[in-house]
């Protein structure tokens, strides 16, 4: 099915199979152009949101990094602690020289040579290899300690303050067509009938439905166009005709039950991500803060008076004798999608940002976890031996404590110490990394299999012996072919890292509040399940069978997709979120 | 290697394991981030009480010298007392006295799924794309994602709403079997265990079940949750059943006995059924992983005072040493259980230890 055209003029000549992509888009520029266009277009349409997501993006690589820095003067301090304060001074040298060395490890590969040249000394190729991380390394050190111990320091974050604040205050002011402003729903009723502040005078009702659907929408059309992208790079850039990667795309689409958990897993990404358009209060006056918040509504009396969020979400609770049910409004002119919360709290809003907090764990936690888990089996099927014994050892060490059990006494460790760590999003962090810890054995142990095979292929001897480095070895040779078996056992263990972070919550020892999260809406709500207020604990908890079942639905099709005749034992994978 | 080579093998690599998971509990309870006076103490006790406290907890002592004592009392069993949830009381004694209730549990929520589970897959595997089996696969993939801590909310919710019949048809969870609701008993609670008594026969105390009221009580306490935690064991022997089934009905020998004229029944039963109980065997031991996890959130919402719930509380209650001795003694069990799947395969399956 394709047209690109071959530029070869000679019929003799090789098509020349070599180019960059770049050079092919130069070549023939206008199906890429027409297609940047239109993305760029879409952008544009949501520009103040695309820069709140690129200033949160900052603010994690921020906290990420001021984490790390952080590690090798604790490191040193708890030296320090026991062996004395020189002893404290030698770790946190020694720590700070292996973190900087473990950076320049993946990197040093794109170093330019002459880098090592201008040393003058001769070196046989391993040994070059090896001077070329020390150097950057001592690079890498001088530069860290030049922003922690002199003025350049001060200058450095400043810099960044400058840059994240005005990234910030881009977000603040730049448009977007899902923003609360341009389609506001927050109003109230007036004396004599209709509604004020609303956008163009409808209710809030149909404001927020018009809003939600343009979010979805709007979340539609960039699937699309990011399809079409895929298409347009097939037909016109792609070097061959056909690659299996096609057929897979083929096998996935004609997979009903795989689509079906994928539209379950868009609408529940859309969501997460457009949280503040699709819910009908603002979280930060309605959960967060609503002491400070007011808001107008029309009273009994039939005037409009104005109250805090506070007293208004007392009158609104849906405990038993008082209920906001879904699609209802509370006496207080607001519109309650799916009811409120036992707390009076909105429970779409609740919904929609406990939707960020699952999905944001889930996928730090599997990243993470599959990170890990790649990395050691790479290492351990090519080096074998004692590398092997080792993580043998400590997969089974973590495999045999049980896992959900483990987590809980590890986070509650660490939330009763106060740690730093237990902080951002009130536990979620912690939660996350937890995770990864815990569930990282479980996708060695699965991919250790087809790691092993692969690194007895042909191709990596050959690759050994035409003196590729261990480490380009790996990534090239031997990472693409454990690629598809790990995106599997993610997508099917997310589904239990959301049931056991909702489990955990549930219990009171996964996310403090106030962030929101699904387990602690089914823990307000239980008390409440046989009388008029039985959604509080019902919606969220058929919202979590979906995404769950709708991720391994996924899992399951990637499978099939990737590999029809793929022996995966799912037993182990799916079986993880069964035991919350 | 020869089977059992392979089996001392793995007998001998749970004994490094063993003193990982002991080092991993001393450094997340003693060298961890958390003070373990400040845990006891809550951050308003003098100093004076501080001091003395770790002088009694041994804190003072060099690292190595605590983390000696820390696994020679934790491989002897002397967890040392409570702090606080059953205080000064005996870590050991209260495990012991809690675990029949946990082991109560356990054993109906392995049994049923079982009887559930593997059946309603063999049937699926036996009719292949049929309604039932598109039936029995959807509701496993469903039941699977269920989580436990909501089905445990929604089931006490709808059990207690049937009470004087208010269920449908009539039905009436109290009144159901024995009767609970003359009896003034919760549905929730820990189950008493006291219907057995013991005989002596020829000098040998023989247990006997005396009271079958009490009996049939226990089990109607225990059977929501057991049904609930072992859902998702369920589920999976539901889809590896099946799997195993449809393996086994296209493999040769099967065709060799139809080809031989075998009766169907035969076939089922002699040929498919016992091999395809092959690949299930591990999916049972594994079951008990989700349960002790499991436990801890059905235990806590059906009241029953089992090892799960001690945990819990032990948990939220800043009794970080009980927690520790627990997860230990969980630990073990795993690892017994480990033990006991690899001595099955050698003994089941004469193809193990010469693949690895």
């Amino acid at each position: 099915m394709s047209t690109r055209q071959r530029d070869s003029t000679d019929g003799l000549e090789e098509p020349d199979d070599d180019k960059l992509l770049r050079d092919r888009v130069r070549e023939n520029p206008r199906p890429a152009m027409v297609w940047l266009a239109g993305l760029a277009f879409l952008l544009l349409l949501e520009i103040g949101r695309v820069f709140a997501g690129v200033g949160q993006a900052f603010g994690i690589v921020g906290f990420t990094v001021e984490l790390l820095a952080g590690i090798p003067t604790s490191v040193g301090d708890n030296v320090a602690g026991t062996l004395g304060s020189a002893a404290g001074f030698v770790a946190t040298a020694i720590t700070a020289v292996l973190m900087a060395f473990a950076v320049t490890v993946p990197v040093s590969a794109s170093v330019p040579d002459a880098a090592v040249d201008i040393l003058g000394l001769d070196l046989s190729r391993r040994g070059h290899r090896w001077a070329k991380r020390a150097e950057l390394t001592f690079v890498v050190v001088a530069a860290a300690g030049l922003v922690a111990y002199t003025p350049v320091g001060g200058a450095f974050s400043a810099l960044i303050g400058a840059i994240t604040g005005g990234v910030d205050a881009l977000a603040s002011s730049l448009p977007s067509i899902t923003s609360r402003e341009l389609i506001p729903n927050a109003g109230h009723r007036l004396p004599e009938g209709g509604w004020e502040g609303t956008f163009l005078g409808l209710s809030p009702a149909a404001a927020w439905a018009i809003r939600t659907g343009l979010v979805f929408a709007y979340a539609t059309t960039v699937l699309v166009w990011l399809w079409r992208g895929f298409d347009v790079y097939r037909t016109h850039y792609r070097l061959a005709d056909w690659t299996p990667r096609d057929d897979t795309v083929r096998r996935f689409r004609n997979n009903y039950w795989g689509l079906f958990g994928f539209a379950i897993v868009f609408l529940f990404v859309v969501m997460a991500l457009w949280a503040p358009a699709v819910s009908p209060v603002e979280a930060q006056h309605n959960i967060y803060e609503p002491n400070s918040h007011e808001f107008q509504y029309l009273d009994e009396n039939g005037e409009v008076t104005s109250t805090t969020h506070v007293f208004a979400n007392l009158d609104s609770r849906s405990d038993g004798q008082n209920t906001i049910g879904p699609m209802s409004y509370d006496d207080y002119n607001r519109w309650a999608p799916l009811g409120t919360t036992n707390r009076g709290q909105d429970m779409m809003t609740h919904l929609s940002y406990g939707a960020r907090t699952s999905l944001v764990i889930g996928i730090t936690a599997i990243g993470l976890g599959a990170l890990i888990a790649v990395v050691l089996s790479l290492l351990s099927s090519y080096y074998k031996g004692i590398t092997d014994i080792v993580t043998v050892m400590a997969s089974d060490t973590i495999q045999a404590v049980p896992a959900l059990l483990l987590i809980m006494l590890v986070s509650v460790v660490f939330q009763e110490a106060n740690h730093p760590i237990a902080q951002p999003l009130d536990g979620g962090l912690l939660l996350a990394l937890i995770f990864a810890f815990a569930y990282w054995p479980g996708m060695w142990r699965s991919i250790r299999g087809p790691s092993l095979q692969v690194s007895e292929q042909e191709w990596v001897d050959a690759a050994k012996s035409y003196g590729q480095t261990p480490l380009q070895t790996m990534r090239k040779h031997m990472a693409p072919y454990i690629a598809g078996y790990i995106l599997i056992y993610g997508s099917l263990l997310i589904g239990g890292v959301i049931i056991s972070t909702a489990a955990l919550t549930f219990l009171g020892l996964g996310i403090n509040p106030p962030t929101p999260e699904w387990g602690r809406l089914i823990d307000g709500g239980q008390s409440y399940v046989s009388t008029s207020s039985w959604h509080v604990a019902t919606i969220p908890g058929i919202a979590i069978v979906l995404v769950v079942v709708a991720f391994n639905a996924l899992g399951d099709a990637i499978r099939d997709a990737i590999d029809p005749e793929a022996d995966v034992d799912e037993s182990e994978a799916a079986a993880t979120g069964g035991g919350a | 290697m020869s089977r059992w080579q392979y089996f001392v093998k793995r007998l001998l690599l749970t004994v490094p394991v063993l003193f990982a998971v002991l080092t991993f509990l001393f450094v997340m309870l003693r060298a961890g981030p958390i003070d373990p006076v400040a845990a006891r103490l809550g951050p308003q006790a003098g100093a004076a009480d501080r001091a003395q406290l770790r002088e009694r907890l041994g804190l003072n002592d060099p690292l190595w010298e605590q983390y000696v004592d820390f696994i020679t009392d934790f491989i002897t069993f002397n967890f040392g007392q409570s702090w606080v949830v059953q205080a000064e009381r005996d870590i050991l004694d209260i495990a012991i006295n809690a675990a029949p209730a946990t082991l109560w549990l356990g054993f109906w929520a392995i049994l049923l799924p079982l009887f559930i589970g593997i059946p309603l897959g063999f049937y699926a595997g036996l009719n292949p794309n049929t309604l039932g089996d598109y039936t029995a696969s959807l509701g496993g993939i469903i039941w699977q994602a269920l989580p436990n801590f909501w089905l445990c909310v929604i089931a006490l919710a709808v059990l207690r709403r049937t009470r004087n019949g208010g269920g449908p048809f009539g039905f009436d969870w109290y009144a159901f079997g024995p009767d609970f609701a003359s009896r003034n008993l919760s549905i929730t609670g820990t189950p008493s265990l006291e219907w057995f008594s013991t005989t002596d026969i020829l000098f040998l105390p023989v247990p006997y079940v005396s009271d079958w009221t009490a009996l049939a009580i226990d089990i109607k306490l225990i059977l929501p949750a057991a049904i609930i935690l072992g859902s998702a064991s369920m589920a999976a022997e539901l889809r590896i059943g099946r799997t195993a089934m449809l393996e086994t009905v296209n493999s040769n020998f099967v065709e060799t006995a139809k080809a031989k004229g075998l009766p169907d029944r035969v076939i089922v039963w002699k040929h498919i059924f016992r091999n395809a109980l092959i690949p299930l065997l591990p999916v049972i031991t594994s079951e008990a992983f989700l349960l002790i996890g499991g436990s801890v959130i059905v235990e806590q919402i059906f009241n029953i005072n089992g090892l799960g719930r001690i945990f819990f509380q032990a948990l939220t209650q800043g009794d970080l040493p009980m927690a520790g001795a627990l997860l230990f003694l969980f630990t073990l069990i795993i690892l017994g259980l480990n033990i006991l799947q690899d001595f099955l395969y050698t003994v089941i399956d004469p193809r193990v230890g010469y693949d690895q």
